[in-house]
Order: C-alpha cells, then structure tokens, then sequence
C-alpha cells in the first residue's frame, strides 16, 4: 500500500499545512463577511441548522462568533410567512397577518431595540476584554517548554538507574513526563513498574505511539487535572521543571500533592545552572521563563511540603536526582469528583 | 486468553459505529492473534426501540461465538420527556433520574448481566458507555473491565449516573484522542491504562464502475456523502448549505448522499440521494468524487473519513466534531467548516484547487496506512488486553451504584 505521494507530502508538517490553508480560507471569510455578500438573515437561518446538532461544548464558539449570532438574531420580523399547502391557507394567513401587524410590529419592535441594546453592551464587554487581553499579553510569563539535554534525557544517562530503583517498591501506576517516545517508561515495565507517558509535544509522542500503547500527547497540568485523587503511585518529571517559572512550578506542585498517593515517589531530574547556561545547551533555555533551582532548594521545598527527599549529585556535577517519598496518612476514600 | 464484548446490538445486519467496531475488533483478534473471543448481547436491531428481532441463545458469526439474551424491555416511551428535561442541564440531575434515564433508554436484559457477569473471560470489553448492560455489568464483573466509551460531546455523557460507569473501568479504549480529552475533562480517570486505537480500514472495494454512472449523474462533477441521511448527521445541514452554495455558484457540481435514509429531503436538481448501495457501488462512487463529507458533529471515529482517503479523496468535516478535525489535523488530509460561509470558502477553494486536492489525498492515504492498517491495529489491541489482564481488576463495584 505504498502512497505515491508528492514531494511536499513528505516535507512538511500536515498539521501546519492544514492549519496554513485553513486561516487562508479564514481569512477569505472575513473578507467576504466585510463585503455583506451573504444576508444576514440567510447566514442566521444556515447557523441555525449548524447548531441545532452541535456539541454541547461546541455551541457558540468564541465570544465574537458568539456575538456574530447574536447580531444577526437581533432584528425581530414581525412580516410572518404566509405560505400553505392548502389552496385558502395563504389567504387567511395573510389576513391574519394584516390584522395583527400593528400589534406585532410594535412588540418586535421594543423587543429588537432591548436585544440591540443587549448586543451593543455585549460589544463594549468584548472590546475591554480584547483590550485587557492585549494588555496582558506583554505581561505574561511564557509557559515552559520541555528541555532535554542529549545527554542527560538518554536510557543511558547515569540517573535512570538509581530512579527506576527507587520506584521498584511504588504501589499503582508511575507517571512519566516528559516521556517523550517513551524511552523511560519502557524501562520501568521492564524493570516490573507500571508507567505510562505524558509529553506536550505531540509530534514527539506521536513517534511512539505504534511502538508502546500508553504514552499521551498532552499538557502535564491539564493531565494532573484529569486523574483521581492520589491515583497515582509514582511520578518522575525529567526536563519538565528545569526551566519553569515560578508561578507555573508551584501549581504543577499543588496538583502532584493532591495526585500523588500518600508513600508515593516523586523524582525529579535537573540539570544544574552551570550546565543551563553553557554555550552549547539547548536554544530553549534561552527561551524559558525560569532556571533550575539547586538541588539543596529542591531538598527545602519538599521537606516543608511534608516529602522526605534525598539528592544525587551526577558523576560531574551537571545534574541532579532528587527522590522524595510522600508522607504517608489515612488514605483518602475513592472519589470521581474532579 | 479469551476476551468478551459486550454490546446492546450485535451482528453483521447491524450498521451502527461502536457495534460494528466490536464485531470488528472480536473478529480480528480471533483470526490474527492467539486470542479467544465472544460476544455477549441482546436480541435487538434497532436503536430506537430495542424490540427482540433475533433468536436469542448461542450462535456463532465469523468465528466468534455469540450469546444473544432477550430484553426485559426496550426504549420507553417515557424516555423522551425525561431526556428531553433532563438533557437542559444533565449535570444538575440527580442519581435516581439519571439511572432512570438508563432504564428508560434500554435495552434492559437482566439475564445479558448476569450471563456477562459468569462469564469465564479473563478481560471484559464493553461497547459504548451509553447503554444498560454496560451501565449494569461494568460494576459487576470479576475479571479485568475494559471500557470503549464512544463517547461523543452530548448531554447524556455529563448525567452523574455515568461517573460509576467510567470509575468501575479498569482500562480504556478510545477511537480518537479528541473522544480521550472529552471523557478525561469530564471524569478524572486519566491515570487509568487507555490506548487510542480507533478501528482498521482495508483496501478500496469498488468494482471498476465509474461513479457517475453509479450515481447516475451524467459527466456531472460531484462530492459524496457516505453514512446515515438523517438530520441528526448532519445531512439536512449539509443539503441546505450545499442547495444555497449552488444558488450563489452555479455550475454542475452535484452532491451524492450514499446511506439510508431517515428523514424527509426536499428534491433538489443538483442533489442525488442513493438509498443503500452495495458496498461496490459505494466504493465506485466514493473513488470518483472530488471531495468526501462528513458532516456530523457527533461521531466518535467516522470509518467514512478514513474510507475516502483509501482512496486519495480530501475531506470536509464539521469542525466541532473532536475525533474528524482530529483526523484532518493529524494527517493533513482535510479542511472543515463550522458556518456556511466557511463551507463555501472551503467547497471554493478545493473545487478551485487541483494541487490542493491531490496533496490533502495524498496526506490522507498516508495517515491511514500508518495507523490504520488491521495487522497493526489488532496486534496492539491484543498487546494492551495482555497487560490489562496482567495488572487484575480493581475494586468491583467500587463507584457504581446501578
């Protein structure tokens, strides 16, 4: 079944070729919305029939497709359509309709005046908040990426040894992230452990998958979010925290102490400063928000949140493994509430 | 080993995508690996009533054995009032309406439950999450649970009734990711072994025959529509957008609606509504067209997307639907709408655009050659049941209350 594909199908990457032909076309409708080619009335009658069978977390869209569809249902049509199959049904409905016209106008009249009232402060709500997110933005503190130093993030490298023992006795199934294609994790089933992978680049996992069935292509947060209370034995984080912000390791640490089950093992892999900021270390340390805390911190932060750690040093000092086990207390009952 | 699917509906006269896909992947696993498989389900045939149509007791289908129960009823009449109050807010029902709502929904068959519940597996697969024998087995069970939600972004997936349902799940199935994401934000079950699979697709099975002279459309350039003609798919959506694009550019291009039909379409010139078709014709027509699409929002895989590109034909998605733009962005091999004017930029653009349709086929070949080729496919299903075995079952019982 070999596919005689053009040359451009092997280049390039299909998620960004669909995602560049697609804001072609968005912006091909901007355009022609800008034009007033389409009625509105028309466009709110086909969005209807779009709606009527959407997701439920599909409806509406973004808040300015949202208020798309409430502009074009602002104007309230008092003219009802007379059509029938019945040869007096027209007839009579129009009547009807000249009878009451006077009376409906002036309903859908006061009716369209309060819904463009509505979509005229709706419109105010959106441009601050437009504002306000553009005002934001220069002021965000970047998500921090995963950076793996080739030596260091490698079956071989001298650290996963010592981490694999120190999960052999873990109770439930051992996170890793960034698993990347799942190197790491096939060692640890094979040394008996039950691990699974999370990596945000999906691309990356993407290269796995065929080979190992459990590795996620998704965000760590958003994967604590998504598992149960102290659902998880064991969690080994490797070139995840090294360049987080602050704000960003403290929520990730907020989430592992909800998620990861009392006696559990928390690993974590860092490079030190130094090697952070060699000339020849990865172009996303340059381009993360935070730097490796030392190996001593580490040791402080986790004692005070109630986790005995212990610290190795790597063979030349540029890296380090700390290994902390979480206190133990009654286990909390099973719950499905997020 | 031997592995057991449970599903309401199960059988070759059974068109519906979670009952097909059990079939499929039980009768993979029995002619590809060492695995033993049967299946476990009610006499019933249609959806909408669950009525008995079948024998019930043992038969055998391609190779797996089959154990058919009869239901003590079926769907409810009072079903459509409950749904239709409960679906306003489907977080906010209670436990009691939501187990109600199951019932209601059927097929109820408390000799299916306790068949499934004795049965001497060593893994239980059950297929889609929606159902009873699934809401009042899956807690039951002795042996490893395997849960293949199919689960798509609607009301019923958010009733409370159904948290027992994923939390009695020793191991997930997916088709997609984007069905994967949908059940993790909505369950915190993500810790739990899972594998997207979605299903095999084999070679184009037309019969040579051009598919104009199928359709029977003259030289009439055409896109297709494979799948249920009914509104809930998208059909009526997807007849109003095309029967206004063809008011605003006309020309010859035709569209071809190839399933069977449940709901009134207005004839339309330039749209031809096949009926079934044989799977032949079906191939024939779908080989020729210049684009193939899939309008539902509610699909948990769609074979038909993947169909399409066995045979080199770009596709049009809903965009809202998760798993078919999960599809298209994965493999580069589609475009999507979510407004008419987005459709008819799009149905534009590719009419326009030979290059464009040839690379976005070309893309969608490759993708399902990679994933979707049955040795693959069935070799890592087999490899994921091993280990769910291996790891034993939970605590049965544990979150469900059914």
């Amino acid at each position: 079944m070999a596919a005689s594909e053009p040359e451009e199908v092997s280049t390039q990457d299909p998620g960004a070729y669909v995602a560049q032909v697609m804001a072609e076309i968005e912006e091909e409708v901007r355009l022609r919305r800008a034009s007033g080619d389409l009625p509105p009335k028309l466009e709110r009658e086909l969005d209807e029939l779009f709606l009527a069978h959407s997701p439920v977390a599909g409806r509406g869209g973004d808040l300015t497709e949202a208020l798309r569809m409430v502009d074009a249902a602002t104007f309230i049509d008092p003219v009802v359509p007379v059509d029938s199959q019945r040869a007096a049904g027209a007839f009579v409905k129009k009547g009807m309709r000249s009878l009451l016209l006077w009376y409906l106008g002036w309903i859908t009249h006061q009716i369209s005046q309060f819904a463009s009232a509505v979509s005229r402060a709706l419109h105010i709500v959106d441009g601050r908040l437009k504002d306000l997110e553009r005002k934001v933005e220069v002021q965000r503190v970047p998500h921090a990426g995963v950076v793996e130093f080739p030596v260091a993030h490698d079956p071989a490298a001298w650290w996963v040894t010592p981490a694999i023992g120190a999960l052999t006795e873990v109770r439930g199934r051992i996170l890793h992230a960034a698993s990347g294609d799942g190197w790491l994790v096939r060692q640890i089933n094979q040394a008996g452990g039950d691990a699974y992978g999370v990596d945000p680049r999906p691309d990356v996992v993407e290269r796995g998958l065929l080979g190992i069935s459990d590795l996620r292509g998704e965000d760590l947060a958003d994967h604590l979010r998504a598992t149960s209370s102290a659902g998880l034995g064991g969690i080994v984080l490797s070139g995840m925290v090294d360049g987080m912000g602050s704000g960003q390791r403290e929520q990730l640490f907020n989430l592992i102490a909800t998620r990861l089950a009392p006696g559990g093992t928390l690993v974590i892999h860092s490079v030190t400063l130094p090697t952070w900021e060699a000339p020849d270390a990865p172009y996303e340390t340059d381009l993360s928000p935070g730097r490796p805390l030392r190996a001593e911190t580490w040791r402080h932060v986790l004692k005070q949140s109630g986790y005995e750690a212990t610290v190795q040093s790597g063979p030349d000092g540029a890296d380090y493994l700390v290994t902390a086990v979480r206190a133990t207390m009654s286990p909390p009952e099973p719950t499905l509430t997020q | 080993m031997k592995v057991a699917f449970v599903t309401p509906r199960y059988g070759p006269q059974v068109m519906g995508g979670a009952e097909t896909a059990a079939r499929q992947l039980a009768e993979h696993l029995v002619s590809e690996t060492e695995w033993e498989a049967e299946a476990y389900s009610t006499c019933a045939l249609d959806p909408h009533t669950w009525a008995d149509e079948l024998e019930p007791g043992d038969s055998e289908i391609n190779g797996v054995p089959v154990h058919r129960y009869t239901s003590a009823h079926g769907r409810l009449p009072d079903f459509y009032g409950l749904d239709g109050r409960l679906r306003l807010a489907p977080r906010l029902a209670t436990l009691d309406q939501g187990r109600r709502w199951v019932d209601y929904n059927g097929p109820v068959s408390p000799q299916l439950v306790d068949a499934v519940c004795g049965s001497d597996a060593d893994v239980i697969a059950f297929y889609p999450y929606l159902y009873h024998p699934t809401v009042a087995a899956i807690g039951r069970v002795k042996v490893p649970a395997v849960l293949h939600p199919a689960a798509h972004d609607e009301p019923a997936l958010y009733l409370p009734v159904f948290r027992g349902t994923f939390g009695d799940a020793d191991a997930f199935c997916f088709h997609t990711a984007a069905e994967r994401l949908l059940v993790e934000r909505t369950y915190p079950v993500a810790e739990r072994p899972q594998i997207v699979l979605g299903l095999g697709v084999g070679e184009s099975a037309g019969a040579g025959r051009p598919g104009v002279e199928v359709a029977d459309l003259g030289e009439r350039p055409y896109i297709v529509s494979v799948g249920r003609v009914d509104e809930h798919k998208g059909s009526k959506m997807l007849a109003s957008y095309f029967a206004t694009y063809k008011e605003r550019h006309p020309g010859p291009l035709a569209l071809v609606l190839v399933g069977p039909v449940s709901f009134d379409l207005d004839p339309h010139p330039d749209i031809v509504v096949t009926g079934i078709v044989s799977e032949a014709d079906k191939w024939d027509i779908v080989c020729d067209a210049l684009v193939a699409v899939s309008p539902s929002a509610l699909e948990s895989f769609s074979l038909v997307v993947l169909e399409a590109w066995v045979d080199r034909v770009p596709v049009i998605v809903n965009g809202t639907c998760g798993p078919t733009r999960e599809h298209c962005e994965r493999s580069g091999g589609g475009l999507w709408f979510t407004s008419y004017p987005e459709f008819e930029a799009v149905v534009d653009r590719l009419m326009s655009d030979g290059a464009l349709r040839t690379t976005l086929g070309a893309r969608g070949r490759a993708y399902v050659d990679r994933f979707y080729q049955w040795p693959v496919l069935i070799a890592r299903y087999a490899e994921f049941l091993a280990s769910v075995v291996a790891r034993g079952r939970g605590t049965p019982g544990l979150f469900s209350s059914f």
